[in-house]
């Protein structure tokens, strides 16, 4: 007489499924974070009567006067035809690009990117901080 | 005399299981807060840049030059102080209707700070006046109003 063996179950405990979402999230935001220029180190200069915006072009100059596209670093000869490919064909007024400069970036850094804006054909916001009174 | 009744406190323990979910939610919810905050600053539109050599235009329109020191910038070549430099703008542009004269064509020291450069930009674009940078080899971006 055979003996049937016991079968045994191997289920994934459902009580993970929580932990699995949470890393997986994280994973991701990790991921993410790395692609924008929020992980970059620049203080905004302040002034009077901001307004919002949004943009898909994103240019940075770091507190070590390094400058990024959309979180990734260029150098300055490329940044006309970087920003030029990122807006694409975008109508006027549509062509925003959002500069973030380092308050203390000096000039011989931020005219040249000024400059690049300009050339292919965006439109310059110059992301800085409310000054309060 | 009252009677009390001997009842058996159940203890109610929220389940742990609901922990990572709880944490989860809570991840999402900033991550959503954090990602809608738009940003914020001053607007300049920019037609091309042109690379041109020094004009007789240029001679005409004013001229802001800026250097390192933050107290003292150059309005035509006097001295200004910095508080005092929308009320000599605002008396430069006095008459000046057309949108080619309320040109300010700005001059920086490549060791002036974006901080300085800003406050004196904006002023200019507070008072009506475009603004032109021009750099020192000479190319010359015009930054609108």
């Amino acid at each position: 007489m055979k003996i049937a063996r016991k079968q045994m179950k191997a289920d994934v405990p459902s009580v993970a499924m929580g932990d699995i979402a949470f890393n997986l999230l994280i994973f991701f935001v990790i991921l993410a974070r790395a692609q924008d220029d929020s992980h970059l180190q620049w203080q905004p200069a302040r002034a009077e009567h901001l307004e919002a915006a949004e943009s898909k072009v994103g240019v940075v100059i770091d507190n070590q006067n390094k400058l990024y596209v959309n979180g990734r670093e260029i150098g300055v000869s490329q940044l006309a035809g970087e920003i030029e490919k990122a807006l694409g064909d975008l109508p006027f007024g549509q062509r925003t690009v959002l500069l973030k400069v380092h308050k203390d970036a000096t000039a011989l850094y931020y005219e040249p990117v000024i400059e690049a804006v300009s050339e292919a054909g965006g439109d310059l916001l110059h992301v800085l901080e409310e000054e309060r009174k | 005399m009252s009677i009390k009744r001997n009842t058996s406190k159940l203890l109610v323990e929220p389940a742990a299981v609901a922990t990572g979910d709880i944490a989860f939610n809570l991840i999402v919810f900033f991550l959503v807060c954090a990602s809608t905050q738009p940003d914020s600053g001053r607007k300049q539109s920019l037609p091309s840049s042109e690379k041109t050599k020094e004009t007789q235009q240029d001679k005409q329109n004013i001229e802001l030059a800026l250097t390192r020191t933050r107290a003292v910038v150059s309005l035509n070549g006097d001295p200004v102080k910095l508080p005092e430099l929308r009320g000599r703008l605002q008396r430069v542009l006095e008459g000046k209707t057309r949108s080619e004269d309320r040109v300010v064509v700005v001059k920086s020291k490549p060791d002036v700070p974006y901080d300085h450069w800003i406050a004196v930009t904006s002023l200019v674009q507070d008072v009506g006046a475009s603004i032109t940078i021009q750099r020192e080899e000479e190319q010359t971006v015009t930054v609108g109003n």
